[in-house]
């Protein structure tokens, strides 16, 4: 019989121990290496683009001091950096990081597949991103309202954004092929844990959504590059044709894997098995949401007269059937926690709590984008976007923070402190909730999405507004702070977290054991304490 | 028995294929020309529909390429080889500068793009060259089952070339850095410059010659700065400019004489 043998010390392992550490961290190829360096250039991201919202929002509060960023140009670009790096340099690096490091042994694999394109793909993208904000710092960015921008660093910021987009890409088809093509024997698609599930449904989302998101910059950074733009290069239209990409549907499909995230942590943190068909339930679900989030043809730039895409039945469906799919999620969830009670202690552990916070977060937001969906309310040009993306985002940024208690030991081999962990998670969950429910009501009394110095001197004889333009303010400074408390609990993990445990949670996964297991079953780990009974 | 890599490619056709499907009756598609690759629309819609079904095609071919070879079949790999043992399916592979560099070379051509003709095709001379070098290295990590082997058989098939072609530019850049110092000085600036560099490196090496002991490190880190030095001085220099130069028989040139004889 043929047999699968350990591979020979690799010759490279030789000259790898004489490399300084500058020389490992910069030429490694293992997905924890990678993963990790996803992970902590995302939360660097993290703090900066909070740091950058709670600026915006300061000068929303009061509008006088706009001069922070000298004009209303530097305003919107620095509105429309805050967008682009929260979604594209913070949530998504993170996630394919935690991806990175959790989907190879959850399904069995002894390493990412193509890891030399993995780390090319980290590489790219940590350059584009470099690049992108370096031109929206010289004044560049996605162009502003009065054409005032530098040409040269506008078209750095496009190719800056296509760096980003080609580094997620190619680190997307790794995870991608690894979980279609790396698993383990027994390992099928039906059985592989729901966090990889999800990754690999939003994974193939995210290639198919993103290479068009890459085309709209191609058209704008062509036509801007001729003598003068005819249309789609005018610097007062490029943010119009890549927005599609921060609200509905597009928007869901960023923070889809959060349900995999909680669907993997429930179940152990409750000491259940899951039902057979509630799992097969799980896995249609979230690969349904993930669907009705394909946004790439939900661009209202490129609208015919007379048919907008946002009143066709498409999307108008897609944002009413987010909440049914949404609060069923939570029912399986809610199902499980049921079944698991009895084994609650008093104090839960905080990746549980925190997975159900953002799958509330996540109904919020998908409720928010029904409501922007009913056509009498008029609120799609509203602040109801910014409250739809500020609930959504927040739902994903509180579902990696638990995955980040959750699989940290595994990722860092250190335990972090789980009370400081909850609660940089309730201070997001909180703003996010504050500023999100702030902001969806200034949309109905009709305040803009983008606001601009001038509208804000307009309402601001509206009392109402302001003071819900100053909810929306602690929102922002309540995310900030679970921002800095993130960071610092990642620091406190780093210099003082005591070594983790193989299995602190007792886990039902490949991740948390180093032995050979026969998969039979979607919760391996217990099919074997079920066979020895201990 | 159909192998993984057929499955993967296979799936990825029928995922373009529907896509394609999809986009043309989407966007003005009506009976049957979407399914029968008939289908032409708005010259965008026409261009997703057919770059779609043209990733169709190149997957379906992957995936026979793949089954004609029996890809990541252990039973046939077996049988092929004669032997019964066969290394894991996914070999751990080592520490690579080639996909930082390859990053590096896309960003530069990316940069290049919008600033400067030159350092686009800079760009574009680094991607190829480390796509050449990277494409060797996955070669040869496949050569046999021997690691050892394997990179000594890169080294003997790339050291020929690299060494000559990398020394050759090496050279290059260091004199033309040379150059351009000398060019922005003085002419009594420039002999002094030449001067005390050619002192400084041949003092540098006298006293390397002199410490057979010393370590390479330390060897490494003194030529480090010295061509770094060179370099940055380089490009200063080119940025600053040349002298003024003086040519015989103009008008201007002839004056310049006179005055400094004057």
């Amino acid at each position: 019989m043929t047999t699968t043998d350990i591979a020979p010390d690799s010759v490279a392992v030789t000259s790898e121990q004489n490399q300084t550490f500058v020389e490992r961290l910069v030429t490694n190829t293992s997905n924890s290496s990678i993963g990790k360096s996803w992970i902590f250039s995302g939360c660097i991201y993290f703090l900066l683009s909070t740091v950058l919202g709670f600026l915006l929002d300061i000068v929303r509060f009061d509008s006088d001091s706009y001069l922070i960023f000298s004009n209303v140009d530097k305003f919107f670009q620095f509105w429309s950096l805050h967008r682009t790096s929260i979604v594209l340099l913070a949530v998504v690096p993170m996630i394919i990081g935690l991806a990175m490091c959790v989907v190879p042994p959850q399904i069995g694999a002894n390493s990412i597949i193509f890891p030399r394109a993995a780390a090319f793909g980290f590489w790219v993208w940590f350059l584009g991103s470099g690049i992108t904000v370096f031109g929206f710092l010289a004044d560049g960015g996605f162009g502003s309202p009065e054409l005032d921008s530098q040409r040269e660093a506008v078209a750095l910021t496009l190719v800056g954004l296509l760096l980003v987009i080609a580094g997620i890409c190619v680190s997307v088809i790794c995870l991608l092929t690894t979980i279609i093509s790396g698993r383990c024997m027994g390992m099928n698609l039906r059985r592989i844990p729901v966090f990889s599930w999800t990754i690999m449904v939003s994974g193939t989302l995210w290639i198919l959504t993103l290479p068009v998101l890459a085309a709209n910059s191609i058209i704008a950074y062509v036509d801007l590059r001729g003598r003068s733009a005819i249309y789609f290069g005018s610097e007062d239209v490029i943010w119009d044709q890549i927005s599609w990409v921060f609200t509905h549907p597009q928007i869901y499909v960023f923070v889809l894997p959060l349900i995999g995230i909680a669907y993997d942590i429930v179940p152990v943190a409750v000491k259940v098995r899951q039902k057979l068909y509630n799992h097969d339930l799980v896995l249609i679900f979230s690969s349904l949401f993930g669907i009705i989030g394909f946004g790439a043809y939900a661009q209202p730039f490129f609208d015919t007269p007379g048919t907008p895409v946002r009143e066709e039945a498409l999307y108008v469906l897609t944002a009413f059937l987010a909440v049914p799919l949404a609060l069923l999620l939570f029912g399986g969830l809610f199902e499980t926690l049921r079944m698991g009670s009895k084994n609650l202690t008093r104090h839960p552990p905080a990746p549980l709590i925190l997975s159900l916070l953002s799958i509330f977060l996540l109904i919020s937001g998908a409720v928010v984008g029904a409501l922007r969906a009913i056509e009498p309310f008029e609120l799609l040009s509203t602040s109801s976007n910014t409250a739809q993306m500020k609930l959504t985002i927040g739902a994903g940024l509180v579902a990696i923070i638990a995955a980040m208690l959750w699989w940290g030991g595994l990722i860092v081999g250190k335990t972090a402190k789980q009370g400081f962990g909850l609660i940089s998670g309730i201070l997001i969950t909180a703003g996010s909730l504050l500023s999100g429910l702030a902001d969806s009501v200034n949309g109905f009394l009709g305040l803009d999405d983008f606001t601009t110095v001038g509208f804000l001197q307009e309402v601001s004889a509206e009392q109402i507004v302001k003071i819900l333009i100053a909810f929306s303010f602690i929102g922002s400074v309540l995310i900030l702070g679970g921002a800095v408390a993130l960071i610092l609990v990642e620091l406190l993990r780093f210099k003082n977290g005591p070594v983790s445990e193989l299995d602190p949670w007792e886990g039902h996964t490949l991740e948390w054991t180093d032995e050979i297991v026969m998969v039979e079953s979607e919760r391996p780990l217990l099919d074997e304490v079920g066979k020895t009974g201990t | 028995m159909l192998s993984t890599g057929f499955k993967f490619w296979f799936g990825l056709c029928l995922l373009m294929v529907v896509s394609a499907v999809f986009a043309g009756y989407t966007t003005g598609g009506t009976e049957t020309g979407p399914i029968s690759l008939g289908w032409k629309g708005g010259v965008g819609n026409h261009v997703v529909y057919t770059l779609l079904m043209i990733g169709a095609g190149s997957m379906a071919v992957m995936g026979i390429v793949s089954q004609a070879f029996r890809d990541s079949d252990l039973e046939a790999a077996s049988e092929l080889l004669g032997i019964e043992d066969l290394p894991q399916a996914q070999n751990e592979v080592g520490n690579s500068w080639w996909p930082v560099f390859a990053a590096l070379g896309l960003s530069i051509l990316a940069v290049g793009l919008v600033v400067n003709s030159a350092v686009f095709i800079i760009g574009i001379i680094i991607v190829l060259v480390i796509g050449f070098e990277w494409t060797i290295t996955n070669w040869s990590e496949k050569a046999t089952a021997d690691p050892r082997l394997n990179s000594e058989l890169r080294e003997r098939l790339m050291r020929p070339i690299e060494i000559p072609i990398i020394g050759t530019l090496g050279i290059g850049v260091v004199v033309l850095a040379v150059s351009r110092i000398l060019l922005s000085s003085s002419v009594t600036g420039a002999v002094w410059v030449a001067t005390i560099v050619g002192i400084v490196i041949f003092g540098t090496a006298f006293f390397i010659s002199k410490r057979p002991s010393i370590s390479r490190g330390v060897i490494q880190s003194i030529l480090f700065l010295g061509i770094s030095g060179i370099l940055i001085a380089g490009v200063i220099s080119a940025v600053v400019g040349e002298r003024d130069f003086h040519h015989k028989g103009s008008h201007h040139a002839d004056k310049s004489h006179v005055d400094e004889k004057e």
